[in-house]
């Protein structure tokens, strides 16, 4: 049995370098996940009522026909109090996440930078590029609020934002996405498992990898396998490196852009990403995906994971599922949830038949009585599904 | 010990939901202040657990207790950081507004990563 298996489901794993709070400190923290539980599970289940009791008759009545589109709700949803007080509380709910998360990196910054800089490459590597240029899209606004972003760096061999990630993950996924938070990652194990028995991936990269959450799900399956994980921000890369290491799963670092990369042509039979593609952009995903097809072998496959397209949503979750978009600083987020993966195939050199999508559950089952089932902003891991999408080359 | 400068606003420019983005704001002091009381009981909840299992007489004591100039001035250090957490919301405004960020409209972004980059 590996570590990754007989860990405490119910908290989060403390490995070498995740930053070790107070108690002052972890009760902030905790406030506020129970705070964004509760936002997700007794405030906003109540704009649904809004919109069928008040928004949908009154539009109805004014314009002979219901809203016909997530952004006709929106305009109407906007006006409505129940929705603005809920709105204003969940965007305080992801700016608290931050501040808590960042109080005890702050006060442990020369010590997390201490682990991380002495650590001992014992299984994996770490390859730095100081010249890699941040993406616009990634220096636009703080994606997901996170102050500084990926990639902001206080002093020499900083780990700040990988760390506080690292917390608040697991804060804003309430738990539910396991003790490493790599529920996505182990989802698509799964996947792959029941729907591609024979696959054994000898060669596997992961794309916006951050700080390798979902990365070590593939570790675990595949021991295997080699495993690459790409990033552009380094501060996540010299957090992940550390963090693989004290759980002693071997990955191989790099800070690369998805978009082009410095690996062989044919290098990988299995791409995955995890929530990158919404934390890209429109130009950008055409370029990751003729990347995938450049550095897969033929058999091979290309697996993103997102939240559900709006395709498959209903009027009112679609629009819910697109608050982000607006009010969270995740400007791709609406445009990504409207990919058609056949076009996207089609565009970047696989055959459009030979993409695919799927629902596919969730892995960490234990999370199962604090799902929601829904599909809303500020409730991520709460649907107990994920959306993939790919392409077999 | 030092504690790191850490950015504290994320870039880009806030969303309000109230006609008066003063009522956002207070929002986010309102629940700003829940917290704190949040983390303030769990430490009591702590102390008083903590005693028990000690068999201390804690509750006679905490009413009859007088604070010296030492600890009056700690209390005070405390408050201030206090305030500092519990008013965040009206730092990021400035912070906002001298970075010129608040006067970006977020559409751009949008317009930049469907469109531009």
């Amino acid at each position: 049995m590996t570590t990754m298996m007989t860990a405490d489901q119910r908290r989060q794993f403390e490995h070498g370098v995740l930053p070790r709070p107070t108690q002052d400190e972890r009760a902030r923290q905790e406030f506020v996940r129970d705070f964004k539980f509760y936002l997700a599970t007794r405030v906003s289940p109540g704009n649904r009522v809004a919109y069928e009791s008040a928004v949908v008759p009154a539009f109805t009545a004014a314009n002979g026909r219901p809203p016909k589109d997530r952004h006709e709700v929106r305009r109407e949803m906007e006006k409505h109090p129940y929705y603005k007080m809920w709105s204003s509380l969940q965007r305080t709910s992801q700016e608290m996440m931050w501040n808590a998360c960042q109080m005890p990196v702050a006060r442990q910054l020369d010590e997390l930078i201490g682990v991380a800089g002495s650590t001992q490459a014992k299984a994996g590597s770490l390859r730095l590029n100081p010249d890699l240029k941040m993406p616009a899209y990634h220096t636009a606004v703080d994606i997901h609020c996170q102050p500084g972003g990926y990639h902001f760096e206080a002093k020499e061999g900083d780990v700040s934002p990988g760390a506080v990630y690292d917390r608040a993950v697991y804060l804003y996924a309430m738990g539910r996405m396991g003790p490493f938070n790599d529920d996505m990652g182990a989802s698509i194990v799964n996947w792959l498992r029941k729907e591609h028995p024979n696959f054994k991936p000898k060669r596997i990269l992961d794309m916006g990898c951050t700080v390798g959450h979902s990365t070590l799900a593939y570790v675990e399956a595949f021991p295997e396998a080699e495993v690459y994980a790409i990033d552009v921000a380094a501060p996540c890369l010299r957090y992940a490196h550390a963090r693989a290491e004290s759980l002693g799963k071997r990955v191989h670092f790099s800070q690369q852009n998805a978009e082009t990369t410095d690996f062989e042509d044919g290098f990988f039979d299995l791409i995955v990403s995890h929530i990158l593609v919404h934390e890209t952009s429109g130009k950008a995903i055409r370029n990751i995906m003729k990347e995938c097809n450049r550095l897969l072998t033929p058999g091979g496959m290309a697996v993103h994971a997102e939240t559900p397209p709006y395709k498959d949503l209903d009027l009112f979750d679609a629009f819910m599922l697109d608050w982000d978009t607006r009010n969270n600083n995740e400007p791709y987020w609406g445009a990504s949830h409207e990919i058609e993966p056949a076009a996207l195939a089609g565009e970047t050199g696989f055959q459009p038949e030979n993409a695919f999508e799927a629902m596919i559950p969730s892995a960490f089952e234990a999370a199962e009585a604090e799902r929601t089932k829904v599909f809303q902003g500020g409730d991520f891991a709460g649907g107990g599904l994920w959306y993939i999408f790919g392409v077999k080359k | 010990m030092s504690v790191a400068p850490l950015p504290r606003k994320a870039k880009g420019q806030r969303p309000h939901f109230f006609e008066d983005p003063a009522v956002d704001r207070l929002v986010a002091m309102v629940m700003g202040l829940a917290g704190e009381v949040a983390v303030l009981h769990d430490r009591l909840d702590t102390m008083e657990r903590i005693a028990d299992r000690k068999g201390m007489v804690l509750r006679s004591e905490i009413e009859s207790f007088e604070a010296d100039d030492e600890t009056k001035k700690e209390r005070e250090e405390w408050r201030a950081a206090f305030l500092d957490n519990v008013l965040r919301i009206v730092q990021q405004e400035l912070e906002g507004e001298r970075e010129g960020s608040s006067r970006t409209p977020y559409q751009e972004a949008i317009h930049l990563v469907e469109n531009a980059v």
